[in-house]
């Protein structure tokens, strides 16, 4: 393990921190020994009964505020995950939908998809004990229409025109367009969904504008306990009633008695606290920073047990993505020709020591998909072929890198090269600096002392937008992607920004390379979250914000297919085939160049409770922030049980 | 008449200081790369709750209306200085929509002012005492010892610094808690000493780091005072050698120490960034922070403008009282 984690990629500061303070107290012989696990947690709860979760975005700034509909308030401190549900939630492990306050999937009413009849779960209270009706659904409905202060308020009127009460629980819906997808205009798909059924009897009383939802009445398994007002930590307590609730009726009784989100700051004081025994539950770190935890504690673990650790099942793949409005990255040939020159081998090494996925493919390579779309895809990637005859595709990709990794000294890598591919992924494209050169002289480039000249006579030089210090894994593969188009003579740099400047430059169209991802989302078989924003009507010009289409991609025949995709609900037959269509349309135009699955280290720690969703017991992904997250504690049980 | 003259002119140099700085503070963040539509925007996007893009159109309309951002830039920079200098109203911060800048700054405030003050001060009291004596005695064992500690810790980058005492009185010895955590109710006992414990580590740090700086700096003023002729009269005359130093030497050794002292008290209003950020602690420095990540102008434009107005002031305080304190200049 050691081998392959070079120090030199570790970020400065922590390198220069953490490796260094723990190391030479190791070096020194004096054992990091944590003292004996305290009997209570710091805010007054039994540590045995006490979930401990990190908080996604660390301290919030208005703890006191949780009315979810104003823009700006945090929500995922617990409410999002464990006191509210959606109408339709997510199934991560067979990545479908599935129904959450709703009793079942909605029923269009005509064949326009305009129409629907929604049945609500029966027996649900709200944590004050009032019943959960249609009225509160129609109340909701009302607010969000009556109450334009709030952002969300012309979102979801300019799709949903109304909500009518049938009875206490049944409601029509009547959407301002043809909506085959219902259930994902007002369901979580990835994270969640902005439309949150409101209590009518505490909400009604308030001005939703100006409302805090302090402390809020929930819904789901879990009440408010506690916080602290400066933000860093929130308390949640198990209902008495919880067998009121959806959790208590889709899984059973949670155990923990209090879920405690909370907030240790920066990635070494996470990495102290969970070898310490202080949290349960991390989310993202870096594949060094658990190296130094699974050496600290035995009882930490990664989704793995063994290489390469991470979960590899993110619904959003990582690559190279460009401003294709803007010369020369608006010719295909110059795309294929970046996509060539880079040995995908090499790049995954010097990202994550190769704990990665690749995909070739515009969705991100997880099991699902992959058992959809990438191996049934795997003969017509072989067989595909540029403009010119030449095959692009390197079916043996996993293998030559598992013999590396092997030769590397790295255990657990496997053998048999079916297994391979479904660790490593189905193959990517061949390293081919000569077809690379040719598709640039194709495509008008010419050579000078060994310069790139650009088709308008200037010389080529890149430079890559990458996320500062958030988002690790798309900086990192910048700079391997930068290194990699360096050396095949191209000179890259990388251009590093905070979140507000790098998205602000996405969505404006001021960048030509971006390390970005956000346009390659996908967890369902039905692409159509994913594919919708590749259309070309989202196109604006560079200046003007795009809500999609970011990469400002024009392509007739692929907005075609997803005209096609948008007519037909997510369980129609004809989604599977309309979806590898317009895979392909991708993989020849190649408007962005996809890379890898993204690699999650999001470690647990068994001291104090098991049964963590992980590779070998995949009930759910390890998605701590998302809105299903309440279906994964009801499963966590007591390690003293064991 | 003079002293009067003298007065007026600094109050119009701080008044100028304070209209441009705040100039400054309006302009460059929106000179810079950051939409703060955009960035709120991607947040919801990047935490992947979908909506389609005309929905994304109209919430993007619609946040644009509600930060505020419509007007043309000499509209918006107009009601700006107005909103501060008639009402110190700074608006709604954009990434903590809606609360008010300034709630968001008086509860950041007590905890950054109740460390750097607590820490500064310490730091500058030990500082000066060891720095005067290791000046004035250089060959007493006791006062090489004290400036070796300070010389050996001055320059330890303070991020490895506090890292390492986490380590070891967090992590290793588990004497004071790894992250803040306060406790007890309002005013109460509790909570003082929820606030007390909590506090002393990132506390420690600094006057660690801080304490070095003081001591160097006050032992070359106390070196080169030793030599001077009014020093040399003063042992001539028969005078203790205490008396020397607290008459003779620690008045002219600690004149540029209080200007400094009043400049880093004015600059608290800064925060301790790194600090902050280490220790998760909820002060000045950790929302200045926020803020420039989440491309927050008003939340931005209101800590920094409040920094601006503190220093401008500290050193229009220090300008009025160093005649009080030196002689020289009020004979000026």
């Amino acid at each position: 393990m050691t081998r392959f984690l070079k120090p030199r990629r570790l970020g400065p500061a922590f390198a220069a921190g953490l490796t260094l303070a723990m190391g030479t107290t190791m070096l020194s012989g004096v054992a990091l020994t944590p003292a004996l696990a305290q009997e209570m947690t710091d805010v007054g709860t039994p540590r045995a009964e006490t979930l401990i979760v990190d908080m996604l975005n660390a301290r919030v700034g208005n703890p006191t505020n949780m009315n979810m509909y104003q823009q700006g308030v945090t929500t995922n401190h617990g409410l999002h995950q464990l006191a509210t549900s959606q109408l339709y939630d997510i199934d991560t492990a067979a990545g479908e939908q599935i129904p959450g306050l709703a009793a079942e999937m909605p029923e269009a009413l005509n064949d326009d998809y305009t129409q629907f009849r929604v049945p609500l779960r029966e027996g649900l209270t709200w944590s004050d004990g009032e019943p959960f009706t249609a009225d509160d659904v129609i109340y909701t409905d009302q607010m969000l229409r009556d109450t334009p202060e709030l952002a969300y308020s012309a979102a979801y009127t300019d799709q949903i025109a109304s909500i009518r009460k049938v009875d206490d629980y049944t409601v029509e819906i009547e959407t301002t367009r043809p909506t085959p997808r219902l259930s994902i205009v007002l369901g979580s798909v990835i994270y969640g969904n902005a439309f949150i059924v409101v209590p009518e009897h505490i909400w009604s009383e308030e001005d939703p504008a100006t409302f805090t939802n302090f402390p809020p009445v929930t819904i789901s398994a879990y009440k408010f306990a506690e916080n602290d007002p400066n933000g860093t930590w929130f308390l949640w307590e198990k209902r008495e009633d919880w067998e009121n609730t959806d959790v208590g009726q889709l899984i059973g009784e949670p155990d923990p008695q209090y879920v405690l989100f909370r907030s240790y700051g920066t990635e070494e004081r996470r990495v102290l606290a969970m070898a310490a025994d202080d949290i349960d539950i991390l989310t993202d770190i870096s594949p060094e920073s658990l190296d130094i935890l699974r050496r600290q504690n035995e009882n930490v673990r990664g989704w793995f047990t063994d290489f390469p650790f991470a979960n590899l099942d993110d619904p959003c793949e990582r690559g190279m993505h460009f401003n294709t409005s803007v010369a020369p990255y608006d010719d295909a040939k110059t795309r294929w020709a970046l996509a060539l020159a880079m040995d995908i081998e090499r790049a995954s090494i010097a990202t994550y020591s190769g704990m990665m996925r690749a995909s070739p493919l515009a969705i991100p390579p997880t099991s699902v998909l992959m058992d959809t779309y990438h191996q049934p895809m795997a003969e017509w990637l072989a067989a595909f072929e540029l403009e010119d005859g030449y095959q692009p595709f390197n079916p043996d990709y996993a293998v030559d890198l598992a013999e590396r990794l092997r030769s590397e000294g790295i255990e657990n890598i496997p053998e048999d090269a079916e297994e391979a591919r479904e660790l490593f992924g189905v193959g990517w494209w061949k390293h081919d600096p000569e077809q690379a050169t040719k598709l640039l002289e194709e495509a008008g480039f010419t050579q000078d002392g060994g310069q790139w000249v650009k088709p308008d006579g200037e010389p080529w030089t890149i430079t890559i937008l990458a996320p500062a210090d958030f988002e690790v894994q798309s900086q990192r593969l910048a700079f391997a992607v930068a290194n990699e188009w360096s050396q095949f003579g191209v000179p890259t740099n990388v251009q590093q920004m905070q979140a507000g400047a790098f998205f602000t430059a996405e969505n404006t169209g001021d960048y030509e390379v971006g390390s970005y991802w956000g346009s390659s989302c996908a967890i369902t078989p039905d692409l159509f979250v994913d594919m919708e924003g590749w259309h070309q009507d989202y196109v604006r010009d560079n200046g003007t914000p795009a809500s999609s289409n970011q990469a400002r991609y024009v392509n007739e025949d692929l907005s075609a297919l997803i005209d096609e995709l948008r007519a037909i609900p997510a369980d129609d037959e004809e989604i599977v085939p309309i979806g590898t269509e317009i895979l392909k349309e991708m993989v020849e135009g190649l408007p962005a160049i996809e890379m890898f699955g993204t690699s999650k280290f999001v470690p647990v720690n068994e001291t104090y409770w098991t049964n963590y969703p992980s590779a070998d017991n995949y009930y759910e992904g390890p998605w701590w922030w998302w809105s299903n997250f309440k279906f994964i504690v009801a499963q966590i049980e007591p390690a003293a049980s064991e | 008449m003079r002293l009067l003259r003298y007065i007026a002119g600094r109050l119009v140099v701080y008044l100028l200081v304070i209209v441009f700085g705040l100039t400054i503070l309006f302009f460059v963040p929106r000179l810079g790369p950051t939409d703060p539509v955009e960035a709120m925007l991607a947040k919801v996007a990047a935490q992947g709750a979908y909506m389609d893009a005309s929905q994304v159109d109209r919430l993007r309309e619609s946040l644009a209306d509600t930060f505020g951002l419509n007007g043309t830039l000499l509209e918006q920079y107009w009601a700006f200085i107005k909103r501060i200098l008639l009402t110190g109203d700074f608006g709604p911060s954009l990434s903590m929509y809606p609360t008010p800048v300034m709630e968001l700054i008086l509860n950041a405030l007590p905890w950054t002012f109740g460390l750097l003050l607590t820490s500064t001060l310490i730091a500058w009291v030990l500082g000066n005492f060891v720095g005067l004596l290791a000046g004035w005695r250089p060959e007493s064992n006791a006062a090489k010892a004290m400036e070796g500690v300070a010389i050996f810790l001055y320059p330890i980058p303070y991020y490895i610094l506090a890292l390492v005492l986490s380590i070891l009185f967090s992590y290793v010895w588990q004497i004071f808690p790894l992250t803040t955590t306060i406790r007890g109710a309002p005013w109460s006992w509790d909570l003082i000493s929820s606030i007390v414990w909590n506090s002393i580590l990132p506390a420690a740090s600094i006057v660690i780091v801080v304490f070095g700086w003081w001591v160097i700096s006050v032992k070359a003023q106390t070196s080169q005072l030793k030599d001077e002729e009014f020093i040399r009269y003063a042992r001539l005359k028969g005078l203790s050698q205490t008396r020397i130093l607290t008459r003779y030497v620690l008045p002219n050794a600690i004149l540029p120490q209080i200007t400094f002292l009043a400049l880093q008290i004015g600059l608290m209003f800064n925060g301790s960034l790194i600090t902050e950020i280490l220790f998760d602690y909820p002060g000045l420095g950790l929302l200045i922070y926020t803020a420039v990540l989440q491309g927050d102008f008003n939340l931005l434009m209101g800590t920094i403008s409040l920094s601006v107005i503190a220093v401008a002031t500290a050193t229009m305080v220090i300008d009025l009282i160093y005649p009080l304190i030196d002689p020289r200049i009020r004979h000026r």
